[in-house]
């Protein structure tokens, strides 16, 4: 039998009286591009944060890579990568300083550092940009360096928080590319994003949760069936988009607009 | 679209008062929120109370500074000695402008830029500028030093009442002008790498200037008391027998604000009105000159100026792989990355420098003090004791300089006791080299020390180092603040571990005075070399016991850790 990448069980996080993340149950297949979906203030961030060593749990268990992960599981921190909301980068360091640091920081070979290092700032188009110091790069670059920090060790599970997010549509379309190319060669990607489009093209499973709880989990195939099946007409279900499966399941939670903003011009 | 208030007026044709009363509002009662949340939690209390603490000793400081320059001021004046005024009023322009760099780490400070995204006029901004520094330790212990020379004064003349509310007001205002405008100016320069390396190369300058001006000062003196000591020197004889460029320096004084202010009050005394308005002007002058640079400096940021802007990106050249540390562990990659920004980061190299200065400056007072020609027997522990002070921050807040990257020390395999053993074994090997430094500036001006003494001193640095990287980290995991390296001002700072670490350092170096006293008592000062050694052996066990537990108590505090480093401005 193969091992889960990712597998939880009862998951649950409280903050005081307010629970952000409660009983989430899921499997994550090696080898498969898994995205997490919810609206704002769900329960991802806090999800990823306990997937990752973060964040502790309140209740509930964590297996990646069919061991028991916990903050201090160290050996199995060596097989994830992570890009964090927060992206953790360190601002007075340059961005060649920081991605050595990273390495070694992993246990990596000088030689193994110093190349990886090198063929990353050119593949995130960064090598020009090698003098500044990180607090000085744009959003977008941050972005790009942070994703590099966190492949730098070749994770076999990296987790991907809004990865990107404020990053230039061709460093996308390679970064999509670079995440495709670590799929095909057995690796396992958690992205939480709000681009659904990318969500859409990019992952074959999803998980959406919502005030904390998860309320859908599958492949996007058997979730557009099974909505389509709740939707009048069978037709429907080839139309049907991610962002609609994700409206549909999540509902606009009866935000509808019941007044407008009159003083908006 | 047009920015639009209540009733569709529109805001930014709005008379400047009235939309500045509402932000000023606005900003009071955000800054009264954020005091009534922090105290919600029971670090943020302990926060509160802390400050509240750290108030109390600022404004005893002050209240005795204060005394003392009333003291002096009424003394002064009512023997007439008025040439000594400016003294007085040179204190308290140290105290205004020296100590807010000394203590912009420590402190909190709100910044102002996060305000810009407002529709904040130029002229409130600056206006808040100087009102927000209004609350701080120097504009306090400066207040009280103001007010202290002003009932010393009119104690001893009342007629001066007036005259003197005058003057200690303009020259309190001028004051906190400059003080604003001086750590405006020194963000700016040490934000860019150039300016920072000469605003470094000057204060190294400075410390060589201050090692070569003590022994010319100290020749001078020793040849004057080899001449006829009997023979008591006139005042004039004194300032005759002076260095050429003191007499310089005596003959610009009158015209600098300390010299200006106490002209004035002179004048007042004579009765002489016209030269006091006169006086007055060139203080008045002094407040818009100060007012202007402040202007420019925050005319820059009002636009949006970045500080930390880097020079344009350069091709790359084969010195941009190299590894300061060999080795690929993760202590050797703590230690290049601390390598790497501490030259980076002005606020630590302040920190580690401005002992070393303060050092100089007191074997210096010690020296000229001391006629009897021996060593003052405690100036050598003292100078290396002092030492340890410039690396309270670096030492009992180690984690504050990672900021969101403590997330990746978190997520990284490496144990959080390996990250604190490189940064642990980085910061002892610094302070062992400056407390060598300072221990050699004080063999040069106070001549070497006896070898008990020295040996004395040097197991209390062996002592001193594992009791603080102990006590060290045990503060970084469980009170820490998040440190913006680029800054020397406008920190977030923390009084409460400020004053936990500095009741920690005086207990330590409490601890090297029992010792060597006790022992100096008993006849037998050797007895201190194996007595600190002993509890250097103590705590050498406890900072090893620490780095053992490190990693639970850190996973305990790490949610706490993530919020407080990694959140931003």
């Amino acid at each position: 039998m193969e091992i889960a990448a990712i597998q939880t069980r009862g998951l649950t996080r409280t903050f005081g009286a307010l629970t952000a993340v409660q009983d989430v149950t899921f499997t994550v297949a090696s080898g498969q591009f898994f995205g997490f979906l919810g609206p704002n203030g769900a329960g991802k961030s806090t999800t990823i944060k306990m997937l990752t060593g973060l964040l502790e749990p309140t209740a509930g268990s964590i297996e990646i890579l069919g061991k028991p992960f916990t903050a201090s599981a160290l050996d199995l921190k060596r097989q994830i990568g992570v890009v964090p909301e927060g992206m953790a980068l360190m601002g007075r360091l340059t961005a060649p300083e920081y991605l050595r640091f990273v390495g070694r920081m992993y246990g990596l070979e000088r030689e193994t550092v110093n190349r990886r290092t090198e063929e990353l700032l050119e593949f995130m188009q960064l090598a020009d940009e090698r003098r500044k110091l990180i607090t000085d790069f744009s959003h977008g670059m941050q972005k790009k360096l942070a994703l590099a920090a966190a492949v730098i060790h070749g994770p076999r599970v990296l987790f991907l928080d809004e990865p990107f997010e404020g990053v230039d549509a061709i460093a996308a379309g390679m970064l999509k590319t670079m995440l495709q190319g670590m799929i095909n060669r057995g690796a396992t990607i958690f992205l939480t994003s709000h681009v659904l489009e990318i969500v859409e093209r990019l992952c074959t499973h999803v998980a959406i949760i919502h005030q904390g709880r998860l309320v859908a989990n599958g492949s996007i195939e058997d979730l557009r069936a099974g909505v389509a099946s709740t939707l009048p007409g069978a037709e429907n279900e080839q139309r049907l988009t991610l962002e609609e499966i994700f409206l549909s399941i999540v509902g606009a939670g009866g935000q509808e607009v019941t007044q407008e903003l009159s003083w908006l011009t | 679209m047009a920015d639009l208030g209540v009733n569709g007026k529109d805001i930014s044709s709005s008379p400047v008062r009235s939309l500045a009363r509402r932000q000023y509002s606005a900003l009071v009662l955000m800054r009264f929120r954020m005091l009534a949340n922090s105290v919600r939690s029971v670090q943020g209390a302990f926060e509160f109370g802390a400050r509240g603490v750290a108030f109390l000793i600022y404004s005893m400081m002050g209240i005795g500074l204060g005394f003392g320059l009333g003291a002096g001021a009424y003394s002064l004046v009512s023997s007439e000695h008025f040439q000594y005024l400016p003294a007085l009023f040179w204190t308290v322009f140290l105290v205004w402008q020296v100590l807010p760099i000394a203590l912009a780490s420590f402190q909190e400070q709100f910044d102002l830029s996060t305000l810009l995204r407002f529709p904040v006029s130029f002229g409130s901004f600056y206006l808040l500028s100087i009102v927000f520094g209004l609350v701080d330790v120097p504009a306090i212990l400066g207040g009280i030093c103001c007010i202290g020379i002003w009932v010393g004064v009119t104690l001893a003349r009342p007629a001066l009442f007036g005259w003197m509310a005058l003057i200690l007001a303009i020259y309190a205002v001028f004051n906190i002008l400059l003080g604003r405008a001086v750590l405006a100016w020194v963000d700016k320069w040490l934000a860019k790498r150039k300016t920072r390396e000469i605003v470094s190369a000057l204060f190294l300058l400075l410390m060589l200037s201050a090692q070569l001006l003590n022994p010319a000062l100290h020749e001078h003196r020793h040849h004057r008391r080899g001449g006829d000591r009997a023979a008591q020197s006139s005042e004039q004889d004194v300032i005759d027998e002076l260095p050429k460029w003191t007499k310089s320096v005596m003959a610009v004084e009158p015209w600098l604000p300390p010299g200006l202010a106490a002209d004035t009050v002179i004048r007042a005394a004579d009765g002489e009105m016209q030269l006091v308005l006169l006086s007055v002007a060139g203080l008045c002058f002094y407040i818009l000159a100060s007012g202007a640079v402040l202007g420019i400096r925050l005319r820059g940021e009002y636009r949006g100026e970045r500080l930390s802007e880097t020079p344009a990106a350069r091709r790359r050249t084969a010195d941009d792989s190299k590894w300061l540390i060999d080795g690929s562990g993760p202590i050797a990659a703590v230690l290049e990355k601390e390598l790497r920004i501490i030259p980076r980061s002005m606020p630590l190299l302040f920190a580690m420098g401005a002992p070393l200065l303060t050092v100089l400056v007191i074997s210096t007072v010690l020296r000229n003090t001391n006629d009897s020609g021996h060593p003052f027997s405690w100036a050598f522990p003292l100078c290396v004791c002092y030492a340890l002070l410039g690396f309270t921050q670096m030492i009992f807040n180690n984690l504050g300089s990672e900021g969101t990257g403590i997330q990746t020390i978190f997520l990284s395999p490496t144990p959080i006791r390996t990250v604190l053993l490189a940064k642990n074994l980085l910061h002892g090997a610094l302070f062992c080299i400056v407390a060598f430094l300072a221990a050699v500036f004080a063999a040069f001006r106070l001549g070497l020390p006896d070898v008990t003494l020295a040996a004395t001193t040097a197991a209390w640095v062996v002592f001193a180092v594992p009791a603080n990287l102990a006590a060290g980290n045990l503060l970084s995991i469980t009170m820490p603040y998040r440190l913006n390296l680029g800054r020397l001002s406008r920190q977030r700072g923390s009084q409460a571990s400020a004053l936990v670490s500095m009741l920690i350092q005086l207990s330590v170096i409490g601890c090297g005075v029992v010792v060597l006293e006790l022992s100096t008592y008993f006849g037998k000062g050797w007895l201190a070399v194996p007595c600190l050694l002993v509890l250097a052996a103590i705590a050498g066990v406890a900072w090893f016991r620490v780095l053992a537990h490190a990693d639970s108590l850190a996973n305990r505090n790490r949610e706490s850790l993530i919020a407080t480093l990694a959140k931003t401005e």
